[in-house]
């Protein structure tokens, strides 16, 4: 069975520094891989150079058969692939919903004959789009604060809309980056639910994150990333016992 | 009459423009100052189809609208893929060398200008229909550009504003969208142009140059930027005063530095008393969703 995202030989450098070093993934539908590395590892431009952001020196990507690696980032996303920034990267002038409306997957919104001409198909997509958001926000614990401005909450509920943000559109592959990076315990079990969810719909999910805890809780398995490179992969438990990883995580 | 509905006419017409430029730079948050040279594109193009070519005027007008999109991205097209921060100088490029090449054109009637441009609507129904004409285009566009800055549209553009990169990440075609909205900007000055030529029956050069773009965008930041009003008032303000000036019957050596005054004198003050214009700034987008819904808003 071949992967969701399959990464053939995937290298990058920035002037001489390496941030990946021949990479080989794949990423399975259904299934949460946890990518686990010390700061600096490459980890976040991992995601860039999947997504598009970032151009890769060589490498083939291909996302449910077919090669992306001419796509630009939005085409990506539309043809199916998810991620959120470390950096969370919302839209601060708009609302919660706002946010999350335009991150629906066909939103015909973005056409400008389509707000001029087809009233009709607006208002039905948007009726889907709200339930579907309400839902998302609803599951998260942020129903209570949809109407408000981003830019007004909090960082930690930021980095939740964030991720209910990807969550809007119709993902087969979800790229995380340190979804739990300044949220509050209380937001962990609503976290793991939902990126657990949309792995049971088919979703092929990839975390990156520090806390350890988090990753051993939700992911079905883990790669050890260090300088651009994949060192190991295995159960999250197998990697963390692994006393070169852990030297090589916490620096010497 | 006819000095007042020349007056009805030209600030309609610099409405539009106002109201075209704030879709372009205020809701898009594309910076250029070419705006002039789109109207004049359109200007130029219904006047030569309609006078040398035998085009239908209302035909040649539309033909001026498309002229001046397609124009519009020839621009577009080769700068934003580059980077959005070489829209403005490749503008400036634009705006001069059209000009230039516009000056230099036998059929343009080079820097004497274009005479002759035939009439519309005016022989066979009196001015008075060409200034209604005038007035519903106006009322039209100011209503179009408040319509698609408060739909689903609006909301994605004021999303691209935000962070582009991030907008893509959602799937969204960022390009696409500047192409899309700086060439419905121009368009619509494209047709301002062409409703100029087809009135005054003559247009030179000069009346398109760079110096128009710092008019109409002084119009738009003394109005209020990414209003639907602001435009409005600031054309309104900015070109009904300096004309209703000259019916104080003062000396023209005195007429002039007044209106020159008033111009600067109206951006200083705008500038340190009331940067955000004078039609506050409305956030739709902050405003609407949670009053439509709670009904809380007063
Ligand atoms: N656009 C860039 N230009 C230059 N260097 C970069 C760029 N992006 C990342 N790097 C460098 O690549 C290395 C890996 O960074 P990053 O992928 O953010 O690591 P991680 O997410 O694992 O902490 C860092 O040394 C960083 O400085
Ligand atoms: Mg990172």
């Amino acid at each position: 069975m071949t992967g969701v995202l399959e990464v053939k030989n995937l290298n990058k450098s920035f002037d001489g520094i390496v941030v990946a070093r021949g990479i080989n993934l794949s990423l399975t539908a259904g299934k949460v891989l946890g990518l686990i590395g010390p700061n600096g590892a490459g980890k976040t431009s991992f995601f860039n150079l999947i997504s598009g952001v970032v151009k890769p020196d060589s490498g083939a990507v291909t996302l449910a058969g077919v090669s992306i690696d001419r796509l630009k980032s939005h085409e990506r996303v539309r043809h199916g692939l998810s991620r959120t920034w470390q950096h969370i990267r919302l839209f601060p002038s708009l609302t919660v919903l706002d946010n999350l409306l335009v991150g629906t997957h066909d939103y015909p919104g973005e056409s400008l004959l389509s707000v001029l001409l087809a009233h009709a198909r607006l208002k039905q997509h948007d009726k889907i789009a709200r339930e579907r958001a309400a839902d998302v926000l609803g599951r998260m614990g942020l129903s209570q604060v949809a109407d408000a401005l981003v830019s007004d909450l909090p960082y930690g509920q930021q980095k939740l809309i964030g991720v209910a943000r990807a969550l809007m559109g119709d993902a087969r592959c979800l790229l995380l980056d340190e979804p739990m990076a300044g949220v509050e315990g209380q937001s962990y079990a609503a976290m793991q639910r939902v990126v657990r969810d949309a792995a049971d719909c088919g979703v092929a999910v990839c975390v990156v994150e520090h806390n350890v805890g988090f990753i051993q809780d939700l992911c079905d398995e883990g790669v050890f990333m260090f300088s651009g490179a994949i060192m190991a992969r295995g159960s999250v438990a197998e990697l963390i016992r692994d006393p070169q990883l852990t030297e090589l995580y916490f620096g010497h | 009459m006819e000095y007042v509905y020349g007056i009805i006419i030209i600030v309609g017409l610099y409405v539009v423009l106002a109201t075209s430029f704030n879709l372009i730079i205020g809701y898009g948050g594309l910076v250029s100052i070419a705006h002039p040279v789109f109207f004049a594109l359109g200007a130029y193009t219904s006047a030569v189809l309609s006078r040398d070519f035998g085009v239908p005027v209302l035909l040649a007008m539309f033909a001026g609208m498309v002229v001046a999109v397609v124009a519009s991205v020839a621009l577009t097209l080769p700068t934003l893929r580059v980077s959005g921060d070489y829209l403005l100088i490749a503008s400036i490029g634009f705006q001069l060398g059209l000009l230039e090449v516009i000056k230099n054109l036998r059929f343009t009637g080079g820097p004497g200008g274009f005479t002759n441009i035939p009439p519309f609507l005016i022989r066979d129904f009196g001015r008075e229909s060409y200034v209604i004409l005038v007035l519903a285009v106006t009322i039209a566009v100011v209503l179009l550009v408040r319509l698609i800055a408060r739909s689903d549209y609006g909301r994605a553009m004021s999303a691209m504003r935000d962070d582009e990169q991030a907008f893509a990440s959602v799937g969204r075609d960022a390009m696409w969208m500047k192409i899309v909205i700086f060439g419905l900007g121009s368009g619509i000055a494209g047709f301002a142009g062409a409703l100029y030529a087809h009135y005054y029956r003559f247009i030179t050069p000069e009346q398109f140059e760079i110096l128009q773009s710092a008019a109409i965008l002084t119009m738009v930041v003394v109005g209020g930027v990414r209003t639907t009003w602001g435009p409005v008032v600031g054309a309104l303000l900015l070109q009904a005063l300096p004309q209703a000036l000259t019916f104080l019957h003062l000396p023209p050596s005195v007429l002039g530095p007044i209106q020159g005054l008033l111009f600067t004198g109206l951006v200083l003050v705008f500038m340190f008393v009331r940067p955000q214009g004078l039609v506050p700034a409305e956030n739709v987008w902050r405003d609407r969703t949670p009053r439509s819904r709670t009904g809380e808003g007063g």
